[in-house]
């Protein structure tokens, strides 16, 4: 089936009822936790995961996808109008968004993070649709070694970019690593650090850990500053149009970010932040007035807006086309996949064209009911701030405690959560991100089993394993992109007391 | 900066004894790995990087970019983390023993009045939160939540 058939096929799926209530509710969901700071889409997603066990695989994948699109919507809002990131992927947005409703421009910057978030969503499912089917076919081919080389390389590149300090990252995907072992061995079915436990035996659930890291973590963070409630500037429906001149400085960004939020999607990481810093730079660097932005430049929230939505379409591809997920939020959507009995990857797209095509399908009318959603309902949406935090916060643990447990009706998951909600706190104390801990939990399994079935393909030769054309490729990459940056302030900084005699 | 020392330490010491647990297992050979060969690489690795994070958190140079990374917290707001954890512990211990409707009003209630709410807000809210949430969770969704023994 071709793209352009398999989308056509996909709409029959996603416009089904039961489809389009899940798309919407996902979307809602998504906006609302956006807008809301402290709570994110991952923490939501892991949330309402259990509610989707019910649901047909593709319904359950649309409803999850949604929130987590629909945050980077609603994360848009908070930071214009109340100079706070609703969620991580909008700190950027702030800087000149915030401003600009300082001088009354509001509306103006609310309505082109919308229209911006809109085209790179298209943008990005258009890019899914022939990226993922393309990599699908390539992949079909892929053994044992090239998936290990993938799942080496990908967390070593997300160590790289996901945190400050690489040692940080490191100890996160050693422990990842590490608790993945826990439970039944993959291949001799042993038990492997149990300690007696036959729930243990099952091994650590994903989605506990999920939200002790992200829904607990930051749940205790909103704790921290007690009963307080958000000042929000209103605005009212007709300040929601941009001037001709704002909409045409505009659009070159709004292109700019989709392409680059893609393609930064595409890559191990924390994209959707990573995407908007990339966006917000190179507009810098374009721009014929860079040391305006901060004052208020529409440049600065169209660009970044639009790459934090193309970062959401490009995180999808690995997943989808390989069943390898390089962020957390990917990491959620591929347990719920693997909780209905699928096992993402490159023949999915061909056996069950249902979830793929009706999923992608969704993303393009998701991303219209948020458009259409976002700008008349905004007042609506920012209405949720008002509600007191430490109300918010509290519902939300209860939440945390009643979802953790209604996995698998295992009070070991309710101290799972909690133990991962204060290690995950402590985390955010020390500005560390999380991200490589949950995709080496969810990778390390699949490494193992890979790396097993290669050594015994190869009768035992490294060698042989790593020099494979593809898996020699994507490991020397890896390591070039682990290893460049030092390498390359360390010539920097040789070369400077060279040349400062001769200067 | 202690901070940085405790995860170092830690790291490597839960490297090491990841290391003994791993090699009790069976290794197999490189042909045929056992249930032990990558639990035991994990370990090797955690090892190294808990020494290297170790040589970090204590060598002079790093001391101040490390001190840098830290937030300060306020003794009220420490005070209300440490509250909300106790509060999350004391929920997972009696849950099986006590039954959810009960703990859920006394978690609630307790972590509302203790992040700035009113009692009455508190109670009001402890009670309508363990009641539609127990209402959604074991009547609609059938999840079996303890009741206690009553």
């Amino acid at each position: 089936m071709g793209p352009i058939e398999g989308l056509i096929y996909g709409f029959g799926v996603a416009i089904t009822p039961a489809n389009l209530l899940a798309c919407f509710v996902g979307v809602v969901v998504g906006t609302i936790v956006g807008v809301l700071p402290g709570i994110g889409p991952v923490g939501a997603m892991a949330l309402l995961l259990p509610s989707t066990f019910a649901l047909h695989p593709a319904t359950a994948l649309i409803m999850l996808a949604g929130i987590y699109y629909g945050a980077m919507y609603g994360g848009s809002t908070t930071s214009i109008l109340v100079n706070v990131p609703g969620e991580a992927g909008s700190v950027v947005t702030l800087l000149d968004g915030y401003q600009m409703t300082r001088k009354g421009r509001a509306g103006a910057a609310l309505a082109v993070a919308a229209v911006g978030s809109f085209v790179a969503g298209t943008v990005g499912v258009i890019g899914i649709m022939f990226a993922a089917s393309w990599l699908a076919d390539v992949a079909v081919r892929f053994g044992p070694p090239e998936y290990f080389a993938i799942t080496l390389g990908g967390m070593l590149l997300l160590s790289r970019l996901s945190s400050a300090s690489l040692t940080h990252a490191f100890v996160l995907v050693a422990i990842g690593l590490a608790v993945g072992t826990i439970g039944m061995d993959p291949i001799s079915a042993l038990r492997r650090f149990t300690f007696g436990s036959v729930q243990l035996s099952q091994g650590v659930e994903l989605v506990p850990v999920i939200m002790g890291l992200y829904g607990v973590a930051e749940v205790l963070a909103l704790a921290e500053e007690g009963a307080v409630r958000a000042q929000i500037a209103s605005v009212k429906l007709r300040e929601l149009f941009p001037t001709r001149e704002e909409w045409r400085r505009s659009a070159a960004p709004i292109a700019r970010g989709s392409v680059v939020g893609f393609l930064t999607g595409l890559i191990p990481g924390p994209a959707a932040v990573l995407s908007t810093f990339v966006s917000y730079a190179l507009e810098k660097r374009v721009s014929k007035t860079p040391e305006k932005f901060g004052t208020g430049m529409i440049e600065g929230v169209a660009g970044p807006e639009a790459a934090n939505n193309g970062a959401t379409a490009g995180a999808m591809v690995p997943l989808l086309s390989l069943g390898i997920p390089f962020s957390p939020a990917t990491a959620i959507l591929l347990g719920a996949l693997v909780i209905h009995g699928l096992q993402p990857g490159p023949l999915m797209i061909s056996q069950r064209p249902e979830i793929f095509w009706g999923f992608v399908a969704s993303m393009y009318i998701g991303n219209f009911l948020l458009l259409i959603l976002n700008l008349p309902l905004v007042g609506l949406f920012v209405s949720v701030l008002r509600l007191p935090q430490h109300v918010l916060a509290t519902l939300v643990l209860l939440l945390c405690l009643v979802g953790a447990y209604s996995l698998s009706n295992s009070f070991l998951d309710l101290w799972i959560l909690v133990v991962f909600g204060v290690f995950g706190y402590a985390l955010r104390k020390l500005r560390v991100d999380p991200s490589p801990l949950v995709v080496a939990l969810v990778l390390g399994p699949m490494m193992e089993k890979t790396l097993r079935q290669s050594l015994f393909l190869t009768r035992g030769s490294v060698v042989e394993l790593v020099s494979r054309p593809l898996t020699a490729v994507i490991l020397l990459s890896a390591l070039a992109a682990l290893a460049g940056p030092p390498l390359v302030r360390l010539l920097r900084r040789r070369a400077r007391p060279a040349e400062a005699p001769a200067a | 900066m202690m901070a940085e020392r405790v995860v170092a330490l830690a790291t490597l010491l839960g490297g090491g004894l990841f290391l003994t647990q791993a090699l009790a297992l069976p290794f197999g050979v490189t042909e045929r790995p056992g249930a032990g060969f990558f639990p035991a690489l994990v370990a090797a690795f955690a090892c190294v990087v808990g020494l290297v994070a170790t040589a970090r958190a204590f060598w002079p140079a790093r001391r101040a970019a490390a001190a840098r990374e830290t937030v300060a917290l306020a003794p009220e707001q420490r005070r209300r983390v440490v509250v909300s954890v106790v509060l999350l512990v004391v929920f997972c211990a009696l849950l099986p023993w006590v039954g959810y409707p009960i703990v859920a009003f006394v978690f609630v209630a307790l972590l509302l009045r203790r992040l700035g709410a009113s009692w009455s807000g508190a109670v009001v809210t402890g009670v309508l939160s363990a009641a539609v949430s127990y209402y959604l969770f074991a009547v609609l969704l059938d999840v079996p939540l303890p009741r206690g023994p009553w």
